[in-house]
């Protein structure tokens, strides 16, 4: 395509006062469609009115002009490759977006850093090491979908921007449990093959598709649940406060994923297997990673207290995190229209526990630590 | 006041609409959580908490029947008990007795919903919660169980 090249004949009518005007006279957008704040102020569905809100099945262009805007014939194609709406789409994808701006949050100002206490040396290694796990594995969530993201078409920029706000997201995390290991003299920890290799796989998914369902679906579901089971095992408020903000952001992203694999499929059931067939190598890796000990102990040394007491409650409370992260996903899978309760490929030697029956209470997972 | 009641739903509502300022600064919310308080000597009883935008307000006593909740944040009375003196013995939820901590394992509480979207609400609210349960530490409560 040809550069621009300058009009010069406008820039001397211009300057002599004679304006073109075109762009006020000849105005063929929608006039008058006025968009109504809500309670939270003017959101994004707020303004998804008149013809601005149609969302194309097939995006006509490939350009970087705002939907319903106005496009000369001669733009340029911008290469995008997701240029359907169930490449991309989730019906709370606008809603996820405005919820993610309001709730950010930092790490550098909103944790209260300089109130972590001296703990047990063996409880601040496992701290630690969890705290290696995740800011290792949370910035996948970031390159996934920055991947990914110059490819989506502009006319579902708000899924772009829903996965803006996750790019952030995920490197505040990546940043707080970097900031948590290193703020009490433990240091970071153990970063092990099989955690690698299943970030490569979602890194290195064949398309958008793919990953997705492998990272905002089963990766981020399991991490919402260590998010959970760190919350719980917390050795001081300030780690509480650390999961609990961490929490927040992750549902969201489980949100839009869920979401999304449920129109999806609701568009094109026919690709049922082809998803399946992604998860399946998903969940044998997973099951690996909750095969590793460093994965697996901390959280134990922690649930329990002491490296000591992990071996028997510890392993319990190991169990039941797992029961938990199974039994979420199983019910996304279902909401996103994917049966995967006869097909799961996580053993079920992995994840079987009574919490009750094994006196795995909030109580007793801190015992040892209040 | 005795807990549960609408009273004290009410009142930790107004607590946490006093410090609207600070809880905004966590973002706006979406959600309606049912309290279920089971086995009380008066039997199962709803609360109803609302989340809407940047206002927090009591529903009152509900109706599980007819009041529409994104989910239900379930335990026995003793649980409760447990955690509202907790929180107002400590000025907050110690670390055993937040809401995550009272529920990861579905005992001795439990967060459920017809949708697990509805569920996972509570946590994507779930900074925003542990602050407004945590206000309960300024309603003064009655928790000897009522008579029958």
């Amino acid at each position: 395509m040809a550069a621009p090249t300058v009009d010069w004949d406008y820039v001397e009518r211009a300057k002599s006062g004679e304006l073109d005007l075109r762009w006020l006279r000849e105005w063929n957008s929608e006039w008058g469609v006025k968009a109504t704040p809500s309670r939270v102020g003017l959101t994004m569905r707020d303004i998804a009115i008149g013809s601005y809100g149609e969302i194309p099945e097939t995006a006509p262009r490939r350009t970087m002009a705002p939907r319903g805007s106005e496009v000369d014939a001669d733009v340029p194609d911008m290469g995008y490759t997701l240029n359907s709406k169930t490449d991309v789409w989730a019906d709370n994808v606008m809603d996820l977006y405005e919820e993610g701006v309001s709730r950010q949050w930092s790490a550098t100002r909103d944790i209260p850093w300089s109130e972590i206490p001296e703990i047990d040396p063996d409880l601040e290694h496992a701290m630690c090491q969890l705290c290696t796990l995740l800011s290792e594995v949370e910035m996948i969530a970031s390159d996934f979908p920055a991947k990914w993201m110059w490819r989506i078409n502009h006319d579902y920029v708000e899924a772009k921007m829903f996965l803006a706000t996750q790019i952030m997201d995920e490197a505040r995390h990546t940043e707080v449990f970097r900031k948590r290991a290193l703020a009490n003299g433990g240091g970071l920890g153990k970063a092990k093959a099989v955690t690698e290799s299943f970030l490569k796989l979602v890194l290195d998914a064949e398309n958008y598709a793919q990953g997705s369902a492998l990272m905002h679906i089963l990766g981020e579901g399991l991490v919402l649940s260590l998010f959970r089971a760190g919350e719980l095992i917390s050795p001081s408020p300030v780690e509480k406060k650390i999961f609990r903000l961490c929490m927040q952001d992750e549902a969201r992203h489980v949100a839009y994923g869920t979401m999304h694999l449920r129109y999806a499929l609701a568009e094109d059931p026919d690709r049922i297997e082809e998803f399946h067939q992604y998860l399946d190598g998903g969940e044998e890796m997973i099951s690996a990673l909750f095969a590793t000990p460093e994965v697996v102990e901390p959280i134990a040394v922690l649930a329990a207290g002491s490296v000591d007491g992990a071996a028997v409650m510890g392993g319990q409370a190991a169990d039941m995190l797992l029961g938990r992260v199974i039994e979420e996903y199983l019910q996304r899978c279902d909401r996103a229209g994917i049966d995967r309760r006869s097909r799961i490929k996580i053993p079920d030697v992995l994840g079987n526990y009574d919490a009750a029956a094994l006196g795995v209470t909030s109580d007793a997972a801190v015992s040892g630590l209040n | 006041m005795r807990f549960p009641s609408a009273e004290w739903i009410d009142a930790v509502a107004e607590q946490a609409a006093a410090d609207s300022d600070e809880l905004a600064r966590l973002g706006f919310c979406n959600l309606r959580l049912m309290l279920a308080v089971n086995a009380t000597p008066t039997g199962d009883r709803y609360l109803g908490l609302v989340l809407d935008g940047y206002d927090v307000t009591s529903a009152g006593e509900v109706d599980p029947a007819t009041w529409d909740a994104d989910c239900t944040l379930e335990g026995p009375f003793g649980a409760w008990v447990d955690m509202i003196s907790n929180i107002r013995e400590h000025g907050r939820a110690d670390l055993g007795h937040t809401l995550n901590a009272l529920t990861l394992a579905e005992f001795p509480m439990r967060v459920t919903a017809d949708d697990p979207m509805g569920r996972d609400l509570f946590f994507r609210y779930n900074e925003t919660l542990q602050e407004v349960f945590d206000r309960a530490a300024r309603v003064p409560v009655d928790l000897e169980p009522a008579a029958v």
